[in-house]
């Protein structure tokens, strides 16, 4: 039975360039500020950053992999808060996304709280989904 | 020029969008996500799935398309805008094979601080006009003199 303020996943992502180039194609966002530096600080931003439905994408992953069948997720939102820069080397940067329980519904849909941080600063913001948690071990009970 | 609050509430053309294998394995892959239910049909069974379906997020890229022609009809530049967040509320998943209706309405526009903030609600359906997902994005928009960004 999941609690209030348990932590049911936690997981650090790494993107790099190379995911950046990945994402455009698959998405079909092709925003040069998401793979081109010139442009990226000719509009002002740090550098080349990922595409916020990227980092979105990733911690969705966190909910997936917990719940096996991406059905389960009623609910997500987030609210882009910060940049997501991503440097030209073959490390790229850490995205580190945990999601825990704040609220269980009688009808056993969970709410969740998900932190999507890069170092110390939250990337995402009010970042919320509503699941129907993986179903308890179908073994009876044992009393 | 701020837009016109006067075309709050238009309602733009259904556009369609075929989910199709191929473009959920590439998705998958393109946000590094291994779970077998985007490429294995058996996988996908068993949790009673009839054959693939399409990460969370997928949704946006049907989305995006009406997003797009509401965006030419308000003659706002792709460049100029920033999204600020972006709720999905799933009746079901993206199924491979469904054939999506997504129609685009304008549900706000605000002004703050020299920018407009657009909100957009998006709702998905299969071509029977069962409801699949419901998008809520907020878009804000430079003026078209900036250019420059301080994000």
């Amino acid at each position: 039975m999941l609690a209030v303020g348990e932590v049911v996943a936690d997981h650090t992502y790494w993107i790099t360039r190379e995911h950046l180039v990945r994402y455009a194609g698959a998405s079909g966002d092709f925003n040069p500020i998401h793979w081109n530096e010139r442009v990226a600080t000719s509009v002002g931003l740090p550098g080349v950053i990922a595409h916020g439905m990227l980092t979105m994408g990733l911690a969705a992953r966190l909910l997936t992999d917990w719940l096996g069948d991406p059905a389960a997720v009623i609910e997500y939102g987030v609210r882009f808060a910060r940049p997501v820069v991503v440097p030209d080397d073959d490390t790229g940067v850490a995205v580190r996304v945990a999601a825990s329980v704040t609220e269980v519904r009688d009808d056993g849909v969970v709410a969740l709280e998900i932190t999507v941080r890069v170092d110390d600063q939250k990337v995402l913001t009010q970042a919320r989904a509503l699941c129907r948690p993986p179903a308890a071990p179908s073994a009876p009970p044992a009393s | 020029m701020p837009i016109d609050p006067s075309v709050v509430g238009r309602v733009y053309p259904a556009q369609l969008y075929e989910v199709s294998r191929e473009k959920i394995r590439e998705f998958a892959e393109a946000i590094g996500d291994t779970n077998p239910v985007y490429v294995d049909t058996e996988a996908a069974r068993e949790y009673g799935h009839q054959d693939v379906v399409a990460p969370p997020t997928f949704a946006m890229i049907p989305v995006m398309d009406g997003v797009d022609i509401l965006m030419d009809d308000l003659g706002i530049e792709f460049a100029r805008v920033v999204h600020v967040d972006q709720r999905f509320t799933y009746a079901q998943p993206l199924r491979v094979g469904t054939r999506l209706e997504t129609t685009t309405r304008l549900d706000g526009v605000r002004s703050v601080a020299g920018n407009d903030l657009l909100k957009i609600l998006s709702e998905v359906r299969d071509a029977e006009g069962a409801g699949i997902c419901v998008s809520l994005a907020t878009l804000l928009v430079r003026p078209e003199d900036s250019g420059e960004g301080d994000a």
